[in-house]
């Protein structure tokens, strides 16, 4: 019995997620740092979180501002799991997770008409609302209190491994999306939904299901957050902060791209930890000033950053697969959206 | 191609993340165990703690590192703390947790871990010790605070934290005790009834349940309105017409100092005037007085966790207040300084009683403490019974016409008479 | 009935403010055809510096209200003529010029921190407690002056744009940017100008707003989702569609009051926003105005 691989996986980048997963998994038990062993748990669920932003914003193009509304869904549903049924953690983050992705889906199928600035808009409404009616349901979230989970001895240790398998799931699914048939369907939606549906890419179907895994995929991570922390509370994990953070992850690792948004993340984690300590409050400003600059002279980020000093230093090396087009492309002139209709 | 190289990068970063050294610090004993009495003492003993000296609440973290720092800088005076005999010096290591949750517990992680402290202080807001001190419990290791009030944070059935602030329902308690006795007096009616807002925190819903747990108890007033409203909201009109609409004879609320200012304002140009008003642990804030107009302040009750007129009869109040005043030029500490000197004062002498910088020793005499405080009842102790949180008294204020704010209850405090109804109001 | 009266008042008082922040975003879109994300930025900014002059220099916000909006005028020309005018033009820009504003509206809060701290301020003028009655109801002083500022800018603007050399070149770019410069405007210039008039409207709001409420670095990211669901209500290009949104959203608002807790009255403006945008992104007056 043979085993083929799909012909849209290369080897190489299979090997390499492998490898980096291998290497990851025994490192701890390589060293006895207990502050970066927590450190690097954090930052897979930060990764995570924002290659699921990134299926949404990057491959779909449309940017959402209010993604804290599913990882508070995820968390709380996953914590209700587990204090009030008595679930298993990963079977509570799995129920957390289904049920973040259905909330994204009624929120999301209706808005996902809307194309470019619209929809983000609609979202910070959509994350901000959320927020305020589960601050207020005191049963479902313990209101302003929030909800403590019990202390398990050793759980956030192992925790990171759940996280590097979580992470790397993530990177896998960012790979799988982008690069299978279903990929190139996603990037002509994002190019131009009528041409799109023309050529027979069912857009509303593609669309939900981009939701529904993003906003599920946020959702574990809230779950996962939840278990990590033992303790989650309404204003903080429905924060519009915190939906910022993936934004900017996401922009300034690389939107759209596979795993520019992990850069992203880790990028962003580390940057916190060194600024907190001494400038506690630039890091939001930093990152404000760098998404300008992505914004003007770099939309793909720091990928694209990347890119370049590889193609200048290697002008012969083919960087191939899709060729990433900058956002300025994505968004349809809506007006003339309007008048197809 | 780019995938591959990047997930390289990832690992190599992760990698060098790993190879940092961890920071050079004094020989310590082991974390938890049960040393025995003659385990080495360390040279030094290294203290640490998060603030929020940034973002929403750094006017209240700055207050509460007024008073870390008065106290450190005392047992410095002093040589340091005695342990065992010896004089050991101590050290504050502060971090600025910037009012955010996952940052204070991933602070309180690098502290005990990368740091290597060897007992914690707390922060302030009840959500980020909430927070916190799961990452001290897990880690076993003293977390001693005065800025987390909530009882929920008491009922996890913690072992190693301890908490200086009495429960908020206790400050509704108190408020509604003295309001209780003047209704007895005949000053109010009987069955009085209330206006109930209460800013929609973990503070303002435990002063909610304070306020009608007593309702019901007694049987004496009704709530007529009960309604929450969000932190740091605008306008509060729609609300306090409602209040206006339901003509109670009380109106109590919970907030923070900017709502506390913002809805008095609204509350006095919308002609409200109600037999008594109070603002939970809000009222006689100078700058209150200065945003909203000495008589907008008048009469408005209040229920503190200290305040600086316990130095006329409690000697430790008397000692804190003077010291204070000298260090920051005759300024008058609030309750945020007092709290978190006390704090600090709690640790040291459990360290000192324990003999040693053992954290389960340490962690025994706390629990075991009785400390001549100055507290409201002059004693610090950490009852069982309560989760190892303070059930110290609160003090009763009410700002007078004359812009002083005497002590009305309890009795043994008190330094003037309070004054209900409100004469203003007819 | 009297309660009515109350809320009621309440609710126009309020409109008048939600019109003059929803008139910023709505012309530089208009326009540019750009979602001006920094107009919570700018909402803020406006709000620190009335305050800030009055707290040095004893200027009462009312009357630094001018010299604040020229300010800021200019500062968003200068957003405009530094960042903006780099973005391709028309609706391709959408999400790159959502972002590269959030950019500049994270940097200006970042400002506001580093300066003011996150402390939460509040502008005291000595009427800041009185009141006036007005009909059945008692109506505070400050809330009266800021409705009677909001129409006269509203008036202002309306001439401008319709009496104005400058304000009919305007109203021409945003139909049709090509054929004007056939006719000789500068549609570069017009772009600035509008940018960096709707830059000061949005401070002249913020201002007026911190005259009523409390504010710290984060004011303005409501203010900018209700100037956003007015700005989608009642279309663009006319005063009286913004005005009448502006009435609609406020009532809203305050009269749901009466049927919901008092605490999830904050939600309704953005469940209101998310509403209106998927049922009727072409606003309740069905003018082609945001498409």
């Amino acid at each position: 019995m043979k085993f083929r691989l799909p012909p849209w996986i290369r080897p190489r980048a299979a090997i390499a997620l492998l490898v980096a997963c291998v290497v990851l998994a025994i490192g701890p038990l390589l060293h006895e740092d207990v502050y970066v062993h927590n450190l690097l748990t954090l930052t897979f669920i930060g990764i995570a979180a924002a290659l699921a932003w990134n299926w949404l914003g990057g491959y779909l193009g449309q940017v959402s501002f209010g993604h804290a509304a599913m990882f508070g869904i995820g968390g709380f549903v996953s914590a209700r799991a587990e204090l009030s049924v008595g679930a298993p953690m990963v079977l509570a983050w799995f129920i957390g997770g289904i049920v973040a992705g259905a909330f994204a889906l009624v929120w999301g199928h209706p808005t996902l008409r809307l194309r470019g600035p619209y929809f983000s808009i609609a979202t910070i409404g959509v994350g901000e609302a959320t927020r305020l009616v589960c601050t207020y349901w005191d049963s479902f979230t313990g209101g302003s209190s929030g909800l403590s989970l019990p202390v398990h001895g050793d759980l956030k240790h192992t925790l990171y491994w759940y996280g590097l398998v979580l992470a790397a799931l993530a990177l896998a699914a960012s790979y799988a999306l982008r690069r299978s048939p279903v990929g190139l369907s996603l990037l002509a939606i994002k190019s131009d939904v009528e041409a799109a549906s023309d050529v027979g890419v069912s857009s509303t179907r593609l669309q939900d299901l981009v939701l529904f895994l993003s906003g599920s995929t946020i959702g574990v991570c809230g779950g996962f957050y939840a278990s990590y922390f033992s303790y989650i509370e309404p204003g903080d994990m429905f924060g519009f902060d915190r939906s910022i953070s993936w934004v900017l992850m996401g922009v300034i690792g690389g939107i759209g791209t596979i795993a520019g948004p992990a850069l992203g993340a880790i990028i962003f984690v580390l940057l916190r930890q060194y600024l907190i300590a001494s400038y506690p409050q630039l890091y939001l400003g930093l990152y404000g000033l760098l998404l300008v600059l992505v914004i003007l002279f770099e939309p793909l980020g720091l990928t694209g950053l990347f890119l370049r000093i590889v193609h200048r230093a290697r002008p012969d090396l083919m960087v191939s697969g899709p060729v990433e087009e900058p956002l300025s492309a994505t968004a349809t002139p809506v007006a003339e959206t309007r008048e197809a209709k | 191609m780019r995938t591959p190289n990047l997930v390289c990068g990832l690992c190599a970063l992760a990698l060098g993340a790993c190879k940092q050294p961890s920071t050079d610090q004094p020989k310590q004993p082991a974390q938890g165990g049960s040393a025995p009495a003659s385990a080495p003492v360390a040279s030094e003993i290294v203290i640490g703690a998060t603030l929020p000296l940034t973002g929403a609440e750094s006017r209240i973290g700055g207050f509460y590192k007024e008073g870390y720092e008065l106290a450190f800088e005392q047992a410095t005076q002093n040589g340091g703390i005695s342990v065992g005999g010896k004089k050991v010096p101590v050290r504050l290591v502060l971090l600025d947790d910037t009012s955010a949750q996952a940052t204070a517990a991933s602070l309180a992680d690098r502290l005990i871990n990368s740091d290597k402290v060897n007992f914690l202080l707390g922060t302030y807001a009840t959500n980020l010790v909430e927070a916190q001190s799961v990452v001290a419990e897990q880690n076993n290791i003293p977390y001693v605070n005065g800025g987390g009030a909530a009882t929920a944070i008491y009922k996890r059935g913690y072992k190693w934290v301890f908490g200086l602030l009495a429960p908020v329902e206790l400050l509704a308690e108190s408020i509604m005790k003295w309001v209780d006795t003047e209704q007895q007096a005949g000053k109010l009616p009987k069955p009085a009834s209330i206006a109930l807002l209460w800013e929609n925190t973990s503070h303002g819903k435990d002063f909610r349940k304070g306020v009608s747990e007593f309702a019901d108890k007694t049987k004496n007033y009704n709530v007529a309105v009960d309604e929450s409203f969000e932190l740091n909201g605008k306008d509060f009109s729609a609300l306090l017409g409602k209040v206006k609409a339901a003509r109670a004879d009380l109106f109590l609320a919970d907030a923070h100092l900017p709502d506390y200012i913002t809805m008095q304002r609204q509350y006095v140009t919308s002609g409200l005037c109600n037999k008594l008003v109070s603002y939970g642990a809000r009222g006689s804030e100078k700058q209150a007085a200065e945003a909203l107009g000495k008589k907008n302040v008048e009469y408005v009750l209040s229920a503190v966790w200290w305040s600086a007129l316990l130095a006329d009869k409690n000697p430790e109040a008397k000692k804190f207040v003077d010291a204070f005043k000298a260090k920051f030029a005759g300024r008058v500490p609030e309750w945020y300084q007092a709290l978190g000197f006390e704090t600090v004062r709690a640790l040291f002498t459990a360290v000192e009683q324990a003999g040693s910088t053992d954290r389960k020793a340490v962690r025994e005499k706390l629990a075991a403490l009785k400390m001549p405080s100055l507290l409201p009842g002059g004693e610090l102790t950490f009852p069982a019974e309560f989760g190892q949180q303070s059930h110290a008294p609160f003090v009763v204020q009410q700002n007078q016409p004359d812009g002083s704010a005497p002590i009305i209850a309890p009795p043994d405090s008190a330094t003037g008479k309070g004054v209900a109804p409100n004469p203003n109001c007819k | 009935m009297e309660r009515f009266a109350d809320l009621l008042i309440a609710a126009v008082l309020l409109a008048g403010l939600y019109a003059t922040m929803a008139y910023g975003l709505g012309l530089i879109y208009g326009v540019l055809r750009i979602v001006n994300l920094n107009h919570g930025g700018m909402i803020m900014a406006g709000a620190y510096a009335g305050w800030y002059v009055h707290e040095t220099l004893g200027l009462d916000p009312y009357l630094s209200l001018l010299p604040v909006a020229a300010v800021s005028f200019f500062a968003g020309i200068l957003v405009y003529r530094l960042l903006v005018r780099r973005l391709p033009r028309g609706a391709a820009g959408g999400v790159q010029s959502l972002l590269l504003l959030f950019g500049v509206w994270l940097i200006v809060r970042n400002a506001a921190y580093l300066l003011f701290s996150g402390n939460d301020q509040t502008l005291r003028t000595s009427y800041a407690t009185r009141a006036v009655a007005v009909g059945p109801a008692l109506v505070s002083v400050n809330r009266i002056a800021v409705f009677a500022v909001a129409i006269a800018i509203l008036v202002i603007l309306h001439l401008l744009l319709t009496r104005t050399y400058v304000g009919k070149a305007i109203r021409a770019v945003a139909q049709n940017p090509d054929s004007c410069t056939l006719v000789g405007i500068s549609v570069e210039r017009i772009y600035a100008l509008t940018f960096g008039l709707g830059t000061a409207l949005a401070a002249a709001a913020g201002l007026l707003g911190a005259s009523l409420f409390p504010f710290n670095p984060t004011f303005g990211a409501s203010e900018l989702l209700k100037s956003f669901v007015v700005v989608v209500l009642g279309g663009l290009g006319s005063v009286a569609g913004t005005a009448i949104a502006a009435l609609i959203l406020a009532l809203v608002e305050v009269f749901a009051i009466v049927v919901i807790p008092a605490y999830l009255t904050a939600a309704v403006g953005f469940v209101l926003l998310v509403l209106v945008l998927v049922v009727r992104p072409g606003g309740l007056f069905g003018q082609r105005v945001l498409g």
